[in-house]
């Protein structure tokens, strides 16, 4: 026998991750986000059990250092309230550097935001005397290795380039070179762009093959003097390849 | 010229990609309060970083107080991790408020919290990083005020040569007159020696260099201190004290963290002072008289607090909660209302009866983690000298409750080295904790005795000013560690787990505790060696104290296992909390023939003379249980 459980509904909400707090860590964020929802008043539901706590949950992680213009989480609510609404109180109870930009109500047996998005983009910008051709020659080359071995802690990993790195364009700016990524993740993994942009600072240093390549928040790298990464687009794909968005 | 007055975040901001969370630097959290276009700025300082800062209360009640205070900016500072601060002092950056980003040394005040002894290297740390001269008597007209305040500041003399004034007791009144006192004079031009011997007469305003140590009577080996000739100061300067406590908000804290803190939660202070007397506790002096907020006060700052922050947890903050005469009352309402939200309520430290299991009952839901219990002694004699008017009846019931209502770990803190102490009071706490696994066994089902876990956390007794203890000396490290070892052996019980403090800290917060003037080129010469974050084992080394000392030809070791006489002028009687002397002699004399004494809330008065000195009175809104 199944107790009915009270209506619930779902809101997804889009938020950003800019300014100072990017410099926040997955779970400072998401404390923080939980506790704007609580200022925000809105009608949450809570986890059965020894230690409830709120029926929420997020999009992957975003590293430290990293801006977003596009990070999502689905908030379970006891009781309907508008999503314009929602939205307006939300933002009034949230630091502007992480405001919500977005919000509505999904199934709530709707696909889950960890599984229905399996593709990633992101803006990079990185403050270099090199040009854009070499960046690019550079990126085809440790692409073309399909590879790169790195140390997460102790721990050695691979990270699939194959699976992971669908397209890249890069140009010349102001200062440097703009990079806009498109990335595939999934349960075997995600792309990481600080490896990335470590693996190709090895290639311009000819050092790829003696310097292992080590997985920490903002890597310090011989070739660039700044680098910023914005995660600009998160979204899913059908069975064909078309574009599914979280909302 | 005073350092301009700039935001400097743009400095910092390359180097948080290099350190340990760097959300410790980047303010912007919710519930900021300052406005940054005042006539008159204040940073208060908390010396540590800021995730073991931000929760302070005594910093929060004064960043409320100064900041609504007309044309008065308060902001925070905290001292950067070592990663931090080495990257700093590379790159050429002084020390930053958190709200403006702006040098420590653009202020016009800036005030460093003291909560305890092992924070005073990282006060030297903070100056250096701000590039203020250490010693106040090296400072200019365009230096800051550098002051102090905080409940480890009723023994000033260890410090008192880096500060320009102390504000001895309870500052959310008297700082704000501070303040409006110096900007008038500020603005009137007067020069820093004019301003600090006004600033003195601010009442329990204490300003060092107007004050000279004496040995000319009998007094310990670092004097007594006395007003200067000539100057028009106090010869003793009370503690300040608020008498109508339930009139000041609450609801002190407004910030809203994003870095994950020791203390993450909402507090609501609900009563300050505690009267229950134990001889070893300098805050049960310090902080009387006791005075209670309302049961409607609490419950609706509680429910203010939690709109307004949007935190998942309150604790009901003071000295001793479950002494407060409602609590039962406030728990059940605090209860009932927060049904459903997930909020949890939390109670600091539980009393030794039946009672505070009852109330620990009462918040812990589900939820039942560990409990712990302060019995503070073994043997009843020694529960008795000390005055922890704890019997063995209360104890067991306690424990029984506990077990009985759930809980299956139980941790138990005691004190090593009281005064009377002898082997068998050691064999007690061993056989204390082995009778409290016994009830356990007892109590707790059959199945369910694996998770079972009593633990024992021993620290070493300190000497602290103002109690009745302030005459003995510290127990020696040999002795200590020989203690620790018949604890060891005496536990019957492998389930009985035994933790013990490092006797090497204790060693440097009984020198800092009752030490004098002379010892700051010690903690100079200790922070020069390297010192800082003192209070974080891992940076902890006592040899560069020792060496630091005995280049001022001191012996740390001699100075904390000294005894003082008892009719010797002690260095620390020129900054007081109210309590007379007399009070002190007579319950040391009491210890000694192990007698009690009672609790002034639940008894009648004791005669601590804090109430007559300090003009105030102890304020109970019921009957306590």
């Amino acid at each position: 026998m199944t107790v009915a459980e009270p209506t619930l509904f779902c809101l997804r909400v889009r938020y950003v991750k800019q300014g100072r707090l990017k410099h926040l860590g997955h779970l400072e964020v998401a404390r923080t986000v939980e506790r704007s929802v609580r200022r925000a008043g809105l009608p949450y539901a809570v986890t059965q059990g020894f230690s409830p706590h709120m029926r929420i949950a997020f999009s992957s992680a975003l590293p430290v250092a990293t801006s977003s213009v596009c990070e999502w989480y689905d908030l379970v609510l006891k009781s309907y309230v508008p999503a314009p609404e929602a939205l307006e109180r939300l933002t009034a109870a949230t630091p502007k550097d992480l405001a919500p930009t977005q919000a509505g109500y999904i199934d709530m047996r709707a696909t889950t935001l960890g599984l229905l998005i399996t593709r990633q983009d992101y803006h990079i910008h990185l403050a270099t005397s090199y040009t854009a051709e070499d960046i690019d020659r550079a990126l085809g080359t440790v692409a073309s290795l399909g590879k790169v071995n790195y140390l997460r802690g102790k721990k050695e990993k691979v990270l699939d380039l194959s699976a992971t790195l669908a397209a890249w364009f890069v140009e010349q700016a102001d200062g440097g070179v703009n990079i806009t990524l498109k990335t595939r993740s999934s349960n075997e993994g995600s792309l990481r762009p600080e490896i990335l942009l470590t693996a190709i600072d090895r290639v311009l240093t000819g050092t790829l093959e003696t310097e292992p390549i080590t997985s920490t928040g903002t890597p310090e790298l011989a070739c660039f003097t700044r680098i910023e990464v914005e995660r600009a687009d998160q979204y899913g794909e059908d069975e064909q390849g078309g574009r599914i968005d979280p909302l | 010229m005073r350092t301009p007055y700039q935001n400097r975040f743009a400095d910092i901001e390359p180097l948080l990609a290099h350190v340990e969370k760097p959300s410790r630097y980047i303010n912007h959290e919710w519930g900021t309060l300052s406005e940054q276009d005042a006539s008159y700025r204040a940073c208060l300082i908390y010396p540590d970083v800021y995730d073991v800062g931000l929760p302070n209360q005594g910093i929060a009640i004064l960043y409320a107080a100064l900041n609504r205070a007309p044309g008065i900016s308060c902001e925070r500072g905290y001292i950067p991790w070592v990663d931090m601060a080495d990257a700093m002092r590379t790159a050429g950056i002084p020390l930053l408020s958190l709200e403006g980003a702006a040098p420590a040394a653009s202020f016009d005040v800036v005030g460093f919290h003291i909560p305890h002894e092992m924070a005073v290297t990282n006060v030297l740390e903070g100056l250096d990083l701000a590039g203020i001269p250490k010693f106040a008597a090296d400072r200019g007209e365009d230096d800051p005020l550098v002051i102090a305040g905080g409940p480890s500041i009723y023994n000033p003399e260890p410090y008192c040569d880096f500060f320009d004034a102390i504000l001895i007791g309870e500052g959310e009144e008297q700082i704000v007159e501070f303040c409006e006192i110096h900007r008038r004079l500020r603005d009137e031009g007067r020069s820093r020696a004019e301003i600090l011997l006004e600033l003195a007469k601010v009442g329990g305003v204490y300003v060092p260099p107007l004050y000279e140590v004496r040995h000319d009577e009998l007094c310990t080996r670092w004097g007594y201190t006395v007003p200067v000739d000539g100057a028009e100061v106090p010869p003793v300067v009370y503690k300040r004290v608020v008498r109508d406590f339930g009139a000041t908000d609450p609801l002190a804290q407004s910030i809203v963290p994003y870095t994950e803190l020791v203390h993450d939660r909402l507090s609501v202070e609900v009563l300050r002072g505690c009267a229950r007397g134990c001889r070893f506790c300098q805050a049960g002096i310090t902080y009387r008289p006791v005075r209670e907020r309302t049961a409607d006060q609490i419950v609706s700052s509680v429910m203010r607090g939690l709109e307004k922050t949007g935190y998942d947890e309150v604790s009901l903050t003071s000295l001793s909660t479950t002494d407060h005469s409602c609590v039962k009352e406030i728990l059940t309402r605090l209860n009932h209302r927060l049904e459903g939200t997930g909020v949890s309520v939390s109670v600091p430290s539980q009393r030794l009866d039946s009672f505070g299991v009852e109330m620990a009952l009462a918040v812990a839901g589900e939820k039942k983690g560990g409990l712990t219990f302060a019995p503070e002694a073994g043997s009843q004699r020694l529960r008795d000298i000390i005055n922890k008017n704890v019997t063995e009846e209360d104890l067991e019931r306690a424990v029984h409750a506990a077990f009985e209502a759930g809980w299956r770990r139980c941790k138990l803190y005691f004190m090593m080295g009281l005064p009377g102490e002898t082997d068998e009071d050691i064999v007690a706490i061993a056989e204390l904790a082995d009778h409290v696994l016994d009830i356990a066994r007892e109590v707790v089902p059959k199945g369910q005795r694996g998770g079972l876990s009593v633990s024992v956390s021993v620290a070493v007794f300190i000497p602290k000013a103002w109690t009745p203890f302030q005459w003995c000396a510290q127990l020696d490290d040999d002795e200590v560690k020989r203690r620790q070892q018949l604890l060891l052996k005496s536990v019957r019980n492998k389930a009985v787990r035994v933790h013990y403090h490092d006797a090497e800290t204790s060693l440097i917060e009984a020198v800092l505790s009752r030490g004098g003037r002379a010892l700051a080129p010690v903690i100079l010469g200790a922070w020069e060696r390297g010192q800082r974050f003192d209070a974080w084992s891992e940076h902890f080394e006592l040899d560069r104290w020792l060496d630091a000392a005995a280049a001022c030809g001191i012996d740390l070791r001699e100075v904390a296992h000294e005894e003082f006489p008892l009719d010797a002028r002690l260095p620390w009687e020129h900054t007081s909390p109210g309590v007379s002397r007399g009070f002190l002699e007579r319950e040391w004399r009491r210890a000694l023939a192990g007698k009690t004494t009672a609790d002034c809330t639940r008894e009648s008065c004791t005669g601590c003379g804090v109430c007559p000195t300090l003009g105030a009175e102890n304020v109970l809104i019921g009957e306590r249980s």
